[in-house]
């Protein structure tokens, strides 16, 4: 009992400074990400016309959930979902409430495994907390597997926006469709 | 003649009344000024401004939202068209009354918490300043409820309202710029602002939101001049916190002890046991008494917190120089459906069973409206106002509601039918109280709702929340989700219904010419009889109506009524029925024939270049 709300309080003090470090860390990010990115020749624009922000090319885009064969990682995850409070603000369906839908394929900051580990990971402004000190990299993948299964998020691997053609049918079959 | 009059009137309620939008039809032969109030009710109209002025959201201390003015008449009102509009380009809920101090209107746009003055003395009207506090983001994913704002209040020519982040903020009134800026609290941990500001004696009173978060609840007065906090009442914890001490007395002998914040809760479970007040305050300028309500208690799911859980879902009379509680009384003892006790307290005067009562009327969310003695907190009326059915009665000795123990709910256990849902059959929207007709006038719900709790942990900055929730009419698949009622809060009786296909969620106005405005979340506008709920005017707005009208005179010398038209907050939970408006942002302003201020400036500009005829 007492050691169940130690666990708590120490998780409660560390997503407190995270959230605020988040929140820091974040703008920080933009900020580069606005002065550094280059986008190829031909790209009009950060989001190309027609393809979900959830597949705009973000760095580390290629790191695959490393759960994703593991059966039981869904339903741990499922199970996280809920304990840490996740679906009070997402719902309990994941479709969203005081916070966003996460079953859809709109994903302000990227809809592949290894973006949305980060978004649980740093946090995001708009009042999603930084979960990365709080919980495990085994902990916050099981929720990215579940996150995975609800069938919005897109493929880990890289994206070109220069030859979606049918003549390559693994990277057609990557624009906007969900997995 | 009386009595034929009267009974004329029933019968129009009753028989003419319709949900929908009925083209405006005149109807002269209802004015009948030597009718007889229904309830004898009278109300101290202290605290308004001029006549023509809206300078507080309820107009006046005693919250009751009605305005002498009588240019629109009952045969008038038909002719009402848009005079003007503002859009500020915000996507959440408008919940707050726009507020007319001489010539100008100050609006406040929910999040970012954007303040304009208008000018309405140039045709348009012209924006005189705007004021961009900033807050921060994080607030928007902490509010339960979407990111509103219920309201701003205008105090010794500043401009105060709360903002998202847990800042008060103060703003000259003539130039737009912060006159101060109060930190009230910390947004990490899920607490937020979407509170009125309240100004009276001096002291600008605000409150936290935060009811799902876990918070600790509290209520507040600041300095008007300064900003500084004077003192700070809290809902839950040691009678020092709750500001309770030997001169508080409570009616009943169950809310009588030492420290019952912390001992009708598990052991040191207070703390994130919340009690937010994040609803209207209502002033007695005569006892110098503030009247203020405190939300659910956290988390929402009752099994983790047997006891009464005091003192949430509750209303304080506290002392607004020095905070200290008068009484205190709880709608809703270990409150197991989020039914809340934030909503407004109405100071009215009143004959009960022959002897003149000093009263409060409060309608709460578990769909009690309640006539209470302002002064002792006794309970004189506590009726249903609408369907409800996890209580079978009240206890008039104890001052309990009695509960329905199947509707009870348990972890993981499905209640298929709960009535109200958590939202009540009545939210935070503000009712009207006529000195003419002696009634009040409340937008009302008649919904249900399906529940499963789930056990939660407390995580700072995350939901203590646990239910998990769908809501549907009363009346089933095809029911009506809303209605705007008539009620006499001497007998505690519903005088007539206008039955609204869509939840009333919109403040309500009286006026003196005997009309009252209100707005539905599907976008009617509509105007009533005071007397018959006969509806005489409607117009369709560009979103779903959760603000709170007014009515002013310009400085044309017009009567204008204005009202936002910007859905959010919890109406959202009709947004999947057909019929529901997107989000909008426009406050609309009408007056007979939709006529209003032309200046020279307003005058068609010329062309340019336009080749003259000869």
């Amino acid at each position: 009992m007492s050691i169940g709300r130690l666990v708590i309080a120490l998780i409660l003090l560390v997503a407190v400074g995270s959230a605020t470090a988040g929140w820091l860390v974040m703008s920080h990010r933009q900020a580069q990400n606005r002065i550094e990115v280059a986008y190829p020749e031909g790209v009009a624009a950060v989001v190309p016309l027609g393809i979900s922000a959830g597949q705009a090319p973000t760095l580390n885009i290629g790191v695959a959930n490393p759960l994703a064969d593991d059966p039981n990682s869904v339903q741990d995850g499922k199970k996280l979902f809920r304990t840490m409070n996740c679906a009070s603000c997402h719902g309990y369906g994941a479709t969203g409430g005081m916070g966003p839908n996460l079953t859809d394929t709109a994903w302000r900051y990227g809809g592949t495994p290894i973006e949305v580990y980060k978004s649980i990971y740093e946090g995001r402004p708009q009042g999603m907390p930084a979960w990365g000190n709080a919980l495990p990299p085994q902990t916050v993948w099981q929720l990215v597997a579940y996150i995975q299964s609800l069938g919005g998020t897109f493929a880990a691997r890289p994206v070109s926006y220069t030859s979606p053609s049918p003549a390559n049918p693994d990277q057609a079959s990557q624009t906007g469709q969900k997995q | 003649m009386r009595v034929l009059l009267a009974v004329a009137a029933m019968t129009a309620a009753t028989g003419s009344v319709q949900a929908q939008s009925s083209p405006a039809q005149s109807s002269p032969e209802q004015s009948s000024p030597a009718q007889a109030s229904f309830s004898g009710a009278t109300a101290s109209f202290a605290g308004a401004g001029q006549p023509g002025e809206w300078t507080s959201q309820a107009r006046d201390y005693a919250n009751t939202r009605f305005s002498p003015l009588d240019q629109i008449t009952r045969e008038t009102v038909g002719k009402l068209q848009v005079a003007w509009t503002f859009s500020d380009g915000t996507q959440y809920g408008h919940e707050g009354a726009p507020l007319v101090v001489g010539d100008t209107m100050y609006v406040v746009s929910p999040y970012p918490d954007t303040a304009y003055a208008l000018d309405l003395s140039q045709a348009g009207p012209a924006i005189k300043w705007k004021f961009d506090p900033n807050p921060s983001p994080q607030a928007i994913g902490k509010a339960c409820c979407d990111a509103v704002i219920r309201g701003w209040a205008y105090a010794d020519g500043k401009l105060i309202y709360n903002l998202l982040d847990d800042h008060t903020v103060a703003v000259d009134a003539a130039t737009g710029k912060e006159v101060w800026r109060t930190q009230m609290d910390d947004v990490a941990k899920g607490v937020t602002m979407t509170q009125s500001a309240f100004v009276a004696d001096g002291k600008v009173f605000v409150g936290n939101s935060g009811g799902e978060m876990g918070v600790n609840g509290w209520l507040a007065a600041l300095d008007v001049a300064t900003g500084k906090e004077i003192w700070r009442a809290h809902a839950v914890g040691p009678d020092k916190d709750v500001r309770i001490d030997g001169t508080f007395k409570p009616f009943y002998d169950w809310m009588k002890g030492k420290d019952l914040g912390v001992t009708t809760w598990p052991a040191d479970q207070w703390h994130t046991g919340a009690g937010a007040s994040w609803g209207f305050v209502s002033y007695d300028e005569q006892t110098k008494t503030i009247y203020y309500g405190t939300s659910n208690p956290g988390p929402r799911v009752p099994l983790q917190r047997p006891g009464d859980n005091l003192w949430t879902s509750a209303m304080f009379a506290r002392d607004p120089q020095t905070g200290m509680a008068k009484w205190g009384y709880q709608f809703t003892p270990h409150d197991q459906w989020d039914y809340d006790g934030v909503n407004e307290a109405v100071l009215l005067d009143m004959p009960i069973d022959g002897k003149m009562r000093q009263t409060l009327v409060h309608f709460d969310r578990n769909t009690y409206a309640y006539t209470i003695d302002r002064n002792t907190g006794e309970v004189l009326l506590a009726d249903n106002f609408a369907y409800q059915n996890w209580s079978t009665g009240f206890d008039f000795k104890t001052g309990r509601p009695i509960v329905d123990p199947a509707l009870e709910p348990k972890p993981e256990v499905k209640l298929d039918r709960v009535c109200p849902p958590d939202i009540g059959q009545k939210d935070w929207e503000p009712p009207a109280f006529s000195p003419d007709t002696g009634l009040l006038y409340v937008g009302v719900f008649n919904i249900c709702m399906g529940l499963t709790n789930h056990e939660v942990s407390y995580i700072a900055g995350t939901p203590y929340d646990g239910m998990e929730m769908e809501r549907f009419s009363v009346d089933g698949p095809d029911g009506n989700w809303g209605g705007l009622l008539a009620w006499d809060p001497a007998h505690g009786k519903k005088i007539w219904e206008i039955p609204e296909k869509f939840m009333v969620m919109s403040g309500v106005i009286a006026t003196a010419s005997d009309l009252i405005f209100y707005g539905t979340t599907d976008g009617w506008f509509r105007a009533a009889d005071a007397w018959t709920g006969k509806v005489l005017w409607s117009k369709k707005l560009g979103s779903g109506i959760i603000g709170q009208p007014i009515t002013y005179l310009g400085p044309d010398g017009r009567q204008y009524v204005a009202v936002a038209a910007g859905v959010g907050g919890a109406a959202m939970v009709q947004s999947g029925r057909p019929g529901f408006l997107p989000r909008g942002n426009t406050i609309y302003v009408f007056s007979v024939n939709g006529e209003t201020v032309q200046t020279a400036a307003d005058a068609a500009p010329e062309a340019i270049g336009a080749v003259k005829q000869p």
